[in-house]
């Protein structure tokens, strides 16, 4: 075990205790909140990998900015309605039986097979060559992800505006 | 350099790009246009029409293009352009002009009349990722054109919010859909862990000269199939579709039941033709890459769904229930198109699908009429129907006989190629089946023609019609008459649209 294994258990184990702890936790603010180190685990796992933009962006765009806007959320929706919001688990038993089979067998296919193992030279940088990849192979994504940001903005606005009766 | 790759690209990409042009040409005007918003469908039905004149135009084109890179010797595209995605593009198109046609008449339509540009930008965004689930090689493609699909069709499920069905429906299918996408994620980051590639063709390449993990493979593509079953709403994928169909305004349900069912299959029938299959024999049988059991798997999944849809619409009050179960069902009898893997199975989808489009639509167009003059879509509300409006009652009537499948309607000629192509294949005990799955199917249908005509009402009630209603019922009304008694130029059409690209 060589200090590369132990940082990235590390943060495989913040990632997984914080997530497990998001969706059994019944405090909502406190959900959010463990969020954070969820999404946070998961950026020192990209950093690892040598995606030191994607961990970057992660860092920037979820931690900062999204999970900040779903703490304003809940606090500031707290007050206006009158349904406490809680987070409940209904059938425990059976989701635990049910999702312990599903990852056994996940991690039983993780362990036996032969994953195509493609010997990478890590660069020093990525944000480079990720934005010649983007403009140049995966344009066509490029602009597929701008409309569907756009329909999603739509979709947003549509169901959030007042309508009038 | 890659660039002369991307500038080839457009030329092929022109319908794509005019619905994305139009797209945002439509939320620009929405902004303008105050008074009058009504201009806004004649718009929207002008950017589909300019779509498909581009899309025939390509009808002579095979080939994919948009390459990964040009660095190796990975020279394989993003999307496919070929006739069978041309047939299928041609489909969704015709079925988004019908839309347009719906929503001119639809009473839902008209109380969010002042969000018109709202609900054509979002169809035509659903549209784009349609025509790109069609022609997408590519797991990438796959994956971001579903969604787009799919976020489109959760907002236009919910959008006359004023009813809480409709927000329940838009809930309900955004749950699912976003479950079955994570899952369908899932298994293309299993497949890329596996073959190490993300293009369909290249993956095919993968599997035949190397050995794969068979029980990791069948996982993946087992995951990868619940995000396509979804769409086309086969069990154990459909629980979302009648509390959907139910709660969504009928045009876009109808719109729903038609042409993302279609990106559906033609997304199924591209991914199971381009990975698996090694070459097509004379005959037209497809010989697979022995490493996933496709006819077993998609056996039981057509038998499940055909028949849960028919044994529960059995008991269904709800003419749009009874209808969303009915096109689960059918969605069961297409599968089975697939089982045959060959060719002949391939025209015999076309075919039914074409059929299919046209009696749906009819049907829903119906039930839409009945449903905005009486505010519900209860099946008791049809009573008497036969006698108060003899021309719906007939319509309707012509329309469900053809969805059950009995001559001299286009629905026999659909059931026809799917049950010869079994019989060729030798698969009797299938077509025992689905033989009895019709049967099943004809007592809910007739228990809709026995309200039209046997039941009496207290008070009748005349629905009114003008002429555009007559003019959209009888375009749907002939060819459902005449492809019934005269359906070579389909089959013919079809027959030249069968042969996709694949082994590069």
């Amino acid at each position: 075990m060589n200090i590369y294994d132990i940082i990235f258990y590390l943060f495989a184990g913040i990632t997984i205790i914080s997530g497990f702890l998001v969706v059994s936790v019944k405090n909502i603010v406190h959900a959010a909140f463990y969020l954070l180190f969820t999404l946070f685990g998961i950026a020192g796992l990209y950093v690892l990998l040598g995606a030191d933009f994607i961990a970057i962006v992660q860092i920037m765009v979820y931690v900062g900015g999204i999970l900040i806007l779903i703490l304003f959320g809940v606090m500031l929706t707290n007050k206006i309605v009158d349904v406490e919001i809680k987070s409940e688990s209904f059938q425990v038993i059976p989701a635990i039986i049910f999702i312990g089979i599903l990852m056994g067998g996940l991690v039983f296919l993780m362990v036996t097979t032969n994953w195509e193992n493609n010997e990478l030279i890590i660069p020093l940088t990525t944000t480079k060559i990720l934005g010649n990849i983007i403009l140049t192979d995966y344009i066509l994504i490029f602009e597929l992800l701008g409309i569907l940001l756009l329909i999603a903005l739509i979709g947003a606005a549509t169901i959030a505006r007042k309508d009038k009766v | 350099m890659e660039l002369v790759n991307i500038f080839e690209g457009l030329t092929y990409l022109k319908p794509e790009i005019t619905l994305g042009i139009g797209l945002l040409l439509i939320v620009l005007l929405d902004l303008f246009i105050n008074k009058n918003k009504n201009v806004l469908h004649f718009i929207s039905l002008a950017i589909i029409l300019i779509t498909g004149y581009f899309v025939l135009e390509q009808s002579d084109v095979s080939k994919a293009f948009l390459p990964i890179s040009t660095q190796t010797d990975r020279n394989f595209g993003m999307l496919t352009l070929d006739a069978f995605g041309i047939y299928f593009k041609i489909l969704v198109l015709l079925g988004s002009i019908l839309l347009v046609f719906f929503s001119i008449t639809s009473a839902e339509v008209k109380s969010v009349n002042n969000r018109l540009g709202e609900y054509y930008a979002l169809i035509l965004g659903m549209l784009l990722g349609m025509m790109l689930m069609i022609s997408a090689s590519d797991l990438i493609m796959v994956y971001l054109s579903i969604e787009l699909v799919s976020l489109s069709s959760y907002v236009l499920a919910g959008f006359t919010k004023l009813r809480s069905r409709s927000s329940e429906a838009a809930l309900k299918y955004l749950l699912y859909g976003g479950t079955a996408s994570g899952i369908m994620l899932f298994g293309i980051s299993l497949l890329f862990g596996i073959t190490g590639n993300t293009n369909l063709y290249e993956i095919h390449k993968v599997l035949i000269s190397a050995q794969v993990n068979s029980l990791t493979f069948s996982t993946a593509i087992v995951m990868i199939f619940t995000g396509m079953a979804y769409k086309i709403s086969a069990a154990p994928f459909h629980f979302w579709t009648p509390d959907v169909y139910e709660g969504a305004p009928i045009s876009i349900t109808a719109y729903l039941s038609v042409a993302s069912k279609a990106a559906g299959f033609a997304l199924l029938i591209r991914f199971v033709k381009t990975v698996f299959v090694m070459f097509s024999e004379q005959n037209g049988d497809w010989n697979l890459i022995p490493i996933f059991d496709w006819q077993t798997f998609i056996i039981v999944i057509s038998i499940l769904t055909m028949t849960l849809g028919n044994f529960t619409a059995l008991w269904q009050n709800n003419l749009k229930r009874l209808l969303a179960y009915s096109s689960i069902a059918h969605a069961g009898y297409l599968l089975l198109g697939l089982t045959v893997l060959s060719d002949k199975g391939i025209l015999a989808i076309l075919i039914y699908f074409t059929f299919y489009l046209i009696m749906n639509l009819g049907a829903f167009y119906i039930v839409m009429l009945i449903a905005d003059k009486t505010g519900t879509e209860d099946i008791t509300k049809l009573k008497g129907l036969g006698h108060s409006s003899p021309f719906l009652g007939t319509a309707l009537t012509i329309f469900l006989i053809s969805l059950v499948g009995l001559p001299p309607t286009a629905g026999f000629i659909g059931k026809f190629y799917i049950f010869v192509s079994l019989l060729d294949s030798k698969m009797i005990l299938v077509a025992v089946i689905a033989l009895l799955n019709t049967v099943v199917s004809l007592y809910y249908y007739i228990k809709v023609l026995k309200y039209i005509y046997l039941v009496k009402g207290d008070k009748i009630e005349t629905i009114p019609i003008n002429y555009s209603n007559y003019i959209v019922i009888i375009t749907l009304l002939i060819p459902t008459i005449l492809f019934g008694i005269y359906f070579t130029p389909i089959v013919n059409l079809a027959n030249k649209c069968v042969l996709l690209l694949n082994n590069l």
